[in-house]
């Protein structure tokens, strides 16, 4: 027996490491998938954090405010006055003249009156409403379109979770299944995808939407239904490579039944594919349902998602360009930092680097 | 190579037989029939619609005569527009979508090869560096977001282009170009990364370097030798690339409110118009079918590896 510890190709000796500890060292010299990390955790943290942290209702209107833009020094109150003054300029320039009249000022100051005075009932407490500050803007119904973006970001990044989960929930099932039974039902299973693959796939997704109404539950069960294909497909070429392996048979020589051998020793040993697919799954999930609620057919008022405010904001971007910009940064960012972190997965759990530097 | 095309266009019948019976059985069990309005019918004109559009005999029957209508080409009456069939709309926006996907799947191509090919020959220079991260973009911001922002910079700042329209007025065929760049933008960065990484893995083919050593030029080792190997993942990966033009056209006709198909798919799906929906998803699946078996067949030609038996 050859008794000398093992060693990588520079000679160095070779400790024992966890397929997970060996990729996480990978990953951690990845710049580009650590940043990605990053930003995933802060998204993360904002959005479940979100009903403690200082921002306003998502859905709290202040019909007054409507369209008001970004500002971080400036309250509601004051871009009002702001805006008004723009106006009565505007039209005192038709009549030619340079400044407001009388009539005009005094309106003006009645306005920066009512901003310090006039009070509002939010949630059960007085607050003084045109002190509110937007450092996202408003919406045409005056909502704050900070919370907005955070409280969406939290349904797209929750159908993004769920659908990816369900996803590929119902495809290890699937694909297991096939690849361990083989035969007949292999062979119709796998024909049942191809065929599938052959339907556009997103108009199924709609047609289920106008089926079924359009809620979020119905979205979500909408989009697992038709997105199972490939995790399946993944996960049965996976299963076929390992079912003749030795591990295999001892478990089936000590008498482990059919579920306990797919579910304990065959499943847990295409984890690894499964986690790097999953999370590049994540990403186009979240697109899918931006993509239907854009069209109006995913998230219903008054939730929103990131598609939902990049589709509410197409109308009228001319005038109000941050109602369009800012929910598509947002979502942007988070799908660049998801396909980074993705590929920076893959490429650590891949077995051909295991041990490398 | 016969056989093979036969066996394949056999292939395509399972496909869409399924079409056609999930779309007769959806538009039979949706909720809502096609005729419960807000104001409910006197029972006597509501049995004249159902004897109408036959819906008063046995389900197979209405079903054989769905199965008969389709393939004789008659997607059936629309259930909100008495005064046209299905036929109408999509004669009217199948032109229009075709003529978008094709030209941006023609761009998407050419020009994602062309890049792809200018990638790998100067491998690791800047030109190669920021063609790759302007593809990143291309794949990660999707459609509809990529259209609006094109449209803001173009149309509403720079005044170049259009914003909307469809062929019409002085700006003719100026409106096309917004929605095909759009259209075509993330189908380019896939091909120009497909193609660049073939390529790369061509170029260090043994014979490759013996066209080299037996001293081609460049150009010509480049368009005689490596391309026609290289292309095979680009072909392969058109299959998809029509699924996604499709879909993408949802999108971008929306944007650029273009009366093609995906504007009526998405009005049939907010007004529960479920033959127009069933209809259109017939024509899609029925042009998916077809151009995936057109796939397969220049991929055999491409690619002499493939046997037909």
């Amino acid at each position: 027996m050859n008794k000398q510890p093992p060693v990588n190709e520079l000679n160095q000796p070779l400790k024992g490491v966890s397929l997970w500890r060996d990729a996480w060292r990978r990953l951690s010299k990845n710049k580009m998938a650590m940043g990605g990390l990053v930003v995933v955790v802060i998204y993360a943290l904002v959005c479940v954090l979100a009903p403690v942290l200082p921002i306003y209702s998502y859905k709290f209107q202040v019909l007054e405010h409507q369209y008001l833009p970004p500002s971080l020094s400036k309250n509601a109150g004051q871009l009002m006055v702001e805006r008004q003054e723009q106006l009565l300029l505007a039209m005192a320039g038709k009549d030619e003249r340079r400044e407001l009249n009388e009539e005009e000022l005094a309106l003006l100051e009645a306005m920066r009156g009512k901003i310090d005075t006039e009070t509002a009932e939010i949630d059960g407490k007085t607050v003084l409403v045109h002190h509110r500050r937007y450092p996202f803007g408003t919406d045409p119904l005056g909502r704050d379109l900070l919370a907005r973006v955070i409280y969406g970001g939290q349904v797209s990044i929750a159908i993004g979770l769920v659908g990816t989960i369900t996803s590929v929930l119902i495809g290890i099932i699937i694909g297991a299944v096939a690849g361990y039974a083989g035969g007949q039902l292999d062979y119709l299973i796998t024909r049942f995808i191809d065929v599938m693959y052959g339907l556009p796939y997103m108009m199924l997704v709609i047609i289920l939407m106008a089926l079924f109404g359009r809620n979020i539950l119905n979205l979500f069960l909408a989009l697992a239904i038709v997105s199972w294909l490939t995790e399946a497909r993944v996960v049965r070429g996976q299963i076929i490579s390992l079912k003749n392996a030795e591990f295999v048979q001892a478990a089936r020589s000590v008498g482990a039944g059919t579920g306990r051998i797919i579910f304990r020793h065959l499943v847990p040993n295409t984890l690894g594919v499964i986690v790097v697919f999953a999370t590049l799954r994540i990403p186009s999930f979240i697109m899918l349902e931006a993509f239907l609620s854009f069209l109006g057919l995913g998230v219903q008022a008054p939730f929103a998602s990131w598609g939902s405010l990049v589709g509410e904001a197409v109308e009228g971007m001319n005038l109000y360009p941050w109602r369009l910009f800012i929910p598509a940064l947002a979502m942007v960012i988070f799908l660049f930092a998801m396909n980074f972190l993705g590929d920076g997965l893959r490429d650590a759990l891949d077995p051909q680097s295991k041990n490398k530097l | 190579m016969t056989k093979f095309i036969i066996r394949r266009l056999i292939g395509l019948v399972p496909t869409l037989f399924v079409i056609v019976t999930l779309s007769f059985f959806i538009i039979r069990v949706a909720p809502g029939g096609p005729f419960d309005l807000e104001k409910r019918l006197p029972p006597t004109i509501k049995k004249n619609i159902e004897r109408k559009y036959h819906l008063d005999e046995p389900v197979l029957v209405q079903y054989g005569r769905y199965v008969l209508d389709v393939l004789r080409g008659d997607l059936g009456p629309s259930y909100r527009n008495p005064d046209h069939d299905v036929n109408y709309f999509v004669w009217n926006s199948l032109p229009k979508s075709m003529l978008i996907g094709v030209l941006a799947l023609g761009i998407s191509v050419v020009v994602g090869i062309g890049v792809g090919m200018i990638s790998a020959m100067r491998q690791n220079s800047w030109a190669d560096y920021s063609a790759m991260s302007f593809a990143v973009i291309g794949i990660t911001v999707p459609l509809f977001v990529i259209g609006p922002v094109l449209m803001y910079a173009f149309a509403m700042r720079l005044h170049w282009l259009p914003t909307s329209g469809w062929l019409s007025g002085e700006a003719g065929w100026l409106t096309l170009v917004l929605p095909v760049v759009t259209l075509a933008f993330p189908y380019f960065a896939y091909n120009a990364r497909l193609s660049r990484a073939s390529i790369l893995e061509v170029l260090r083919s043994d014979y490759v370097r013996t066209a080299r050593a037996k001293g081609l030029r460049d150009s010509v080792i480049m368009f005689k030798h490596v391309l026609k190997g290289a292309l095979l993942p680009v072909v392969s990966f058109l299959g998809p690339a029509f699924a996604g033009i499709v879909t993408g056209s949802v999108v971008v006709e929306r944007i650029f409110r273009i009366p093609g198909m995906g504007q009526f798919f998405v009005q049939a799906a907010f007004n529960r118009d479920y033959t127009l929906l069933m209809g259109d998803v017939i024509v899609y699946s029925v042009i998916l079918v077809v151009m995936n078996f057109g796939v397969d067949i220049v991929y055999g030609f491409l690619d002499p590896r493939i046997s037909y038996s």
